[in-house]
């Protein structure tokens, strides 16, 4: 055959195929359009990291530890006169506007006399930059008045973010009380360059100089400080100008396995990975649905083919190769799915601009979403490779009809042989395994998703023919007719019911099971708080401090009291390896492992570097927590022997056994330790726990701070703050209830983002059943016509139609609520520890939806039935 | 010089065909040879196996055993992609329900064994068919907008249109009243002198059989009789 004459045939093949050539189209572009949108807006968002890069690092290079810079980096920065350079140091603290009005440290800042009104003792927790020298280098530091920040800052002045003004009710001009001193409000700052994402600030931001920093104090030892340094270079200087300055600076510390030195060539590296780690979790999630939309197009195809076997003997007859006649089909089929998959591309760039309102404060930066080749690529390979995949096997058993079908009408396709059947699956099997490793970048994960897609969707199909089968066995003689009608329609021979039911109850099972998983675990942090658990912790209490804090803890009326000593230390040794070492060499296994399949394992990898190379607190108890249970070793049963208590999952990342030998240095002194016994901690009850428990006798003489948690009655935290702020400013205060509806807000808006996503799966599974509704038109039309005949009203015959789309809706969302109910309950329990509780709101809610959802879906497809003309259909009988 | 072989030839051609947990045996070692440009009709009652064999001799359909030559060439053994070449070279089908594809109009099926075989200006071939067979102004129409009688007109103009050698008739009146049957009939058989091509047509009907050079009774899948003219 001509090329000319085989696109004549796909055109005429073509013809008065419309609603199905709309149903292959939309079960397609659901799916393509939520592969499109994750992977289009996370490409979006990567560009802009590598792109903002030197704005998003403020600097050429950054250098971050939790430790002062030494001195020999001053050295290196001064021997070079073309470096500019930034020093920043940050911590969590307290500001509260004055009870009085003390005379302010400069002379300028008049106003300050005048007497604070509302906000005056209030305190309120702010992260605070103190500035030494130029920022930002780069990018938009936005401040009113519009003027220099260092002017501002300059004789005691602070810049606040607005919010701390609302919350304290300040003025610009107030002062502000900071570690015991008063400042003067001099601005107000809206925005920063390397602020990333507010989702997790503990406090509004506060600016002040590094000298007024330091006139507080509040630097003490084993406060909690954030140490940085940028660096800028002449302009015009080479991307390889900061990597040799950061080979530089990294030389120039004694001690560079405890700093993190970044420079703006690398863009963002971990926030790049961050981003790639969500897209191919939600990759996953929309790749779902391009699933169930594709066992759509498998059904359509089915119907399309099942139409045509006619034609395709006839060709056959008239000389057509079985392999022309495929690629006759197969042509159509790629051309459908490339239509479907372009109008998924439309609708996923237009998802794509949705996306910054859904995850709002979550993302890093508010990305440029641009036109991304690669992300449309994608979604088309993907919708035409997975739409070939799942048309493949209906085309090749229709193609199987034989020729002789033209003489007895009767002669179906020939049933597949075994073999046939078991290559069928295979394919399937893989080909499903191959796009999910493709959309997931991993095979492991690839191959895991496509088992547990495989394995639930064959539940899912057990569990809708067993309900089919007893729902079809219900005596419904008695009911009313549409009910009766829809009930009897489950059970028709070569509906294709069990497909719509575990397409639309996939969907229902993502939907149902996120929100039972974010309902499960926001209401655990909101509201179900140990009875007996703190709703304070106290940190950065100075030994000498104690007795005056807690006389303000009795006074603002706390019910329980519970205080440790806390010794600030470093690891140095473990198991006579250097911890710097160590850490490099895990440097290097990450670097070599950027392509390693599991993200846990990378992950642990980053924790163990963590673990390494953090300030490590330690306590010293006699007896353990209640919370604390030993899982191998025995506590404090070697006399002789300076003894060390490990959590098991920290020394699980820092590779300590029992036995291990470690040498910490408490500020400047060696201590060596043995690990005499590992640890489970109950985390969740928020008593005061420790990573590090040690013997007492051991460090009770080293420099040591206090840290408590105390139980207050409803408010009381913020007036044991505003008191704390006006005694001791330098003890901050943590208010459990505030930290854990952060969390929850976050948890709320990731939860919403997956369940937005898991509504294309509903979507496509609608899509399924209007495609399933519509393939049996002819029979719709003559019952439809026949009901009239009868004399049934218009309205009477949709009642029938919308029924039996809506008991198909009912048994989906039934079955997909139970199995997302299940499959949370099981995902709480075993992998939160979270105790489920059955809570019916969101089965019932996504039960009823799906089927109100499936009766519109039903009576849309049928609508051509419905408005034709009962003598036409029964003519065309 | 060798002497032509028949246009078909079956020797020894059995089918049988599973029905429950029994074989049922529809044609029995049947003999048959057929000389090119030769019209034949087999006649005999409803499940004799005259449709069963009329799909042997074309190749639409696989013998239990026994052979089936073509210009002969034994095709029994052939495969799928050789069949359809076959009878896309040498073999034109016309059916009692007459097997037009409903989503293409008259002109487009009668271009498409055209298009198949790849033939020169197939448009042009295939106007001039269905004016030959009388229905020049109904090109544009689809199957459903045709009578009976019209439909298997452009059935024959199909069947002709890529000029085969041998032409199988499935009761190609067996749907149409007896006037528009005999016209159809006319047709076919100025056709097929035109061209010099083999007839196997399959009938019940005796008057329309008359016309064949010889007529084949079957009976319970064998060759019960042959009547020549």
């Amino acid at each position: 055959m001509t090329g000319r004459a085989y696109f004549r045939h796909l055109a005429r093949e073509a013809r008065g195929a419309r609603g199905r050539i709309l149903f292959f189209v939309l079960c397609l572009a659901v799916g393509v359009g939520a592969v499109v949108a994750v992977a289009g807006f996370s490409s979006s968002l990567r560009t802009t990291l590598a792109r903002e890069a030197r704005q998003l690092l403020a600097a050429d290079v950054k250098v971050r530890g939790q430790k002062p810079l030494p001195p020999a980096i001053d050295e290196l920065l001064a021997a070079d006169p073309s470096l500019r350079s930034t020093r920043i140091t940050e911590l969590v603290t307290v500001a509260s506007a004055p009870l009085v009005p003390l005379a302010p440290i400069t002379a300028g800042a008049a106003a300050a006399i005048r007497t604070q009104g509302a906000g005056a003792g209030r305190s309120q927790l702010v992260e605070l930059k103190a500035i030494d020298g130029d920022f930002p280098f780069y990018g938009t530091l936005t401040l009113s008045p519009s003027r220099p920040l260092a002017e501002l800052l300059a004789g005691g002045g602070a810049v606040a973010a607005p919010e701390l003004l609302t919350r304290l009710s300040l003025r610009l001009g107030d002062s502000l009380s900071i570690g015991g001193k008063l400042f003067t409000l001099r601005g107000v700052v809206t925005a920063e360059p390397d602020r990333l994402g507010n989702a997790f600030a503990l406090g509004p931001r506060l600016f002040l100089s590094g000298e007024s920093l330091r006139s507080t104090g509040l630097i003490a030892l084993g406060s909690r400080v954030g140490y940085r340094l940028l660096v800028r270079l002449p302009d015009g200087a080479a991307p390889a100008a900061a990597t040799a300055l950061a080979t530089r600076l990294r030389e120039a510390l004694a001690d560079p396995a405890f700093y993190r030195i970044e420079t703006a060539a690398e863009g963002q590296p971990e926030l790049r990975r961050g981003v790639d780690r969500t897209e191919r979790f939600l990759g996953l999630v929309a790749l779902l649905s391009l699933i169930v939309g594709s066992v759509g197009i498998a059904q359509t195809v089915r119907a399309w083919l099942a139409s045509r076997l006619d034609s395709i003997a006839v060709f056959k007859a008239l000389g057509a190769r079985p392999r022309e006649i495929l690629s006759l089909y197969l042509g159509q089929i790629v051309l459908l799915a490339l239509a479907g998959s372009l109008s998924g591309v439309a609708l996923g760039l237009g998802l794509e601009h949705l996306v910054p309102a859904i995850a709002g404060p979550l993302l890093p930066v508010q990305p440029e979403i641009a036109f991304e080749p690669l992300a449309i690529l994608r979604g088309l390979a993907l919708g035409v490779g997975l739409a070939l995949l799942f048309a493949l096997p209906p085309l090749l058993a229709a193609i199987a009809v034989p020729a002789a079908r033209v003489l007895r009408r009767e002669i179906e396709p020939l049933p597949p042989s075994r073999i046939a059947l078991v290559v069928t699956g295979l394919c399937l099997g893989l080909g499903l395994v191959a796009v999910a490793s493709f959309q997931a970048r991993s095979l492991r994960l690839g191959a895991a998703f496509a088992g547990g897609l495989l394995l639930t969707a064959a539940l899912l199909a057990l569990a809708a023919r067993g309900l089919i089968v007893g729902v079809r066995r219900l005596p419904r003689l008695r009911l009313p007719l549409p009910l009766r009608y829809g009930l009897a329609a489950l059970g028709r021979p070569g509906a294709p019911t069990v497909a719509s039911v575990v397409a639309l109850g996939l969907g229902a099972l993502v939907v149902v099971g996120m929100r039972t998983v974010e309902v499960g675990l926001t209401s655990r942090l909101a509201s179900d708080l140990p009875t007996a658990a703190p709703t304070a912790f106290l940190i950065d209490i100075q030994p000498d401090q104690w007795a005056a804090v807690r006389a303000e803890i009795d006074r603002a009326g706390a019910t329980s009291v519970d205080s440790v000593p806390v010794v600030m230390a470093r690891l140095k040794v473990i198991d006579g390896k250097v911890v710097e070492d160590l850490a490099e060499s895990r440097d290097k296994e990450r670097a070599r492992g950027a392509e390693r399949e599991s993200d846990d394992e990378e992950e642990s990898g980053q924790r163990g570097r963590w673990a390494l190379t953090r300030e490590q607190r330690l306590t010293f108890l006699d007896k353990l927590p209640s919370d604390n249970t030993l899982t191998s070793g025995k506590l404090w049963s070697e006399p002789g022997v300076a003894e060390v208590s490990v959590e098991e999952e920290y020394a699980r990342d820092l590779g300590l056994k029992i036995g291990s030998k470690i040498e910490f240095d408490v500020q400047g002194v060696p201590v060596e330790l043995t690990v005499t016994s590992l640890r489970k901690v109950r985390w969740e009850s928020f008593g005061i726990n420790f990573f590090w428990v040690v013997e007492p006798g051991v460090l009770d003489r080293a420099p040591q701070m206090r840290i408590a948690s105390v139980r207050m009655p409803s408010g009381g935290e913020q007036k044991l703050q505003d008191a704390l702020a006006a005694s001791t400013p330098n003890v901050t205060v943590f208010a459990i209830r505030e930290v854990l509806e952060k969390v929850s807000a976050v948890l709320d808006r990731i939860a919403f983002g997956v369940r937005f996503l898991g509504g294309f799966t509903v979507l496509a599974g609608l899509a399924i059943l209007a495609g399933a509704v519509a393939a049996g038109a002819a029979q719709r039309s003559r019952e439809a016509a026949l009901g009239k005949a009868l004399g049934m009203t218009r309205f009477q015959v949709a009642a029938l139609f919308a029924t039996e789309s809506a008991i198909i809706g009912l048994l989906a969302g039934a079955i997909g609520a139970i199995a997302g109910t299940v499959l949370a309950a099981a995902v709480l329990e075993k992998g939160m520890d979270i105790p489920y509780r059955f809570a019916p709101g969101a089965p019932l809610v996504a039960i009823g939806l799906t089927a109100a959802l499936a009766a519109l879906v039903g009576l849309a497809a049928s609508a051509r039935a419905l408005m034709q003309r009962p003598l036409e259909a029964l003519r065309a009988e | 010089m060798s002497p032509i072989p028949p246009a078909i030839e079956l020797r020894q051609l059995t089918k049988r065909l599973p029905s429950g947990d029994r074989m049922l045996t529809i044609l029995d070692h049947v003999d048959l040879a057929i000389a090119p440009g030769e019209f034949v009709a087999i006649l005999g009652p409803s499940g004799s196996g005259k449709s069963t064999l009329l799909g042997l001799a074309a190749g639409l359909d696989r013998p239990t055993s026994g052979e089936v030559r073509i210009d002969g060439v034994e095709i029994q053994d052939l495969s799928e992609d050789a069949l359809a070449r076959l009878r896309r070279a040498k073999v034109g089908f016309v059916f009692q329900a007459f097997q037009l594809l409903s989503n293409m109009t008259a002109l487009e099926n009668v271009l498409l064994p055209l298009e198949l075989k790849g033939a020169p200006h197939p448009i042009a071939r295939a106007r001039a068919l269905l004016d030959r067979v009388g229905l020049t102004e109904r090109g544009h129409h689809y199957p459903a907008q045709l009578s009976g009688g019209e439909q298997q007109r452009v059935a024959l103009a199909r069947a002709f249109a890529p000029q085969p050698r041998i032409l199988f008739a499935d009761e190609p009146t067996g749907n149409l009243d007896g006037t528009t049957g005999a016209r159809i009939l006319d047709v076919l058989d100025e056709l097929r002198a035109a061209d010099q091509v083999t007839l196997v047509l399959v009938t019940h009907d005796a008057s329309i059989a008359e016309r064949a050079d010889r007529r084949i009774y079957l009976r319970d899948g064998r060759v019960e009789r042959v009547e020549s003219r």
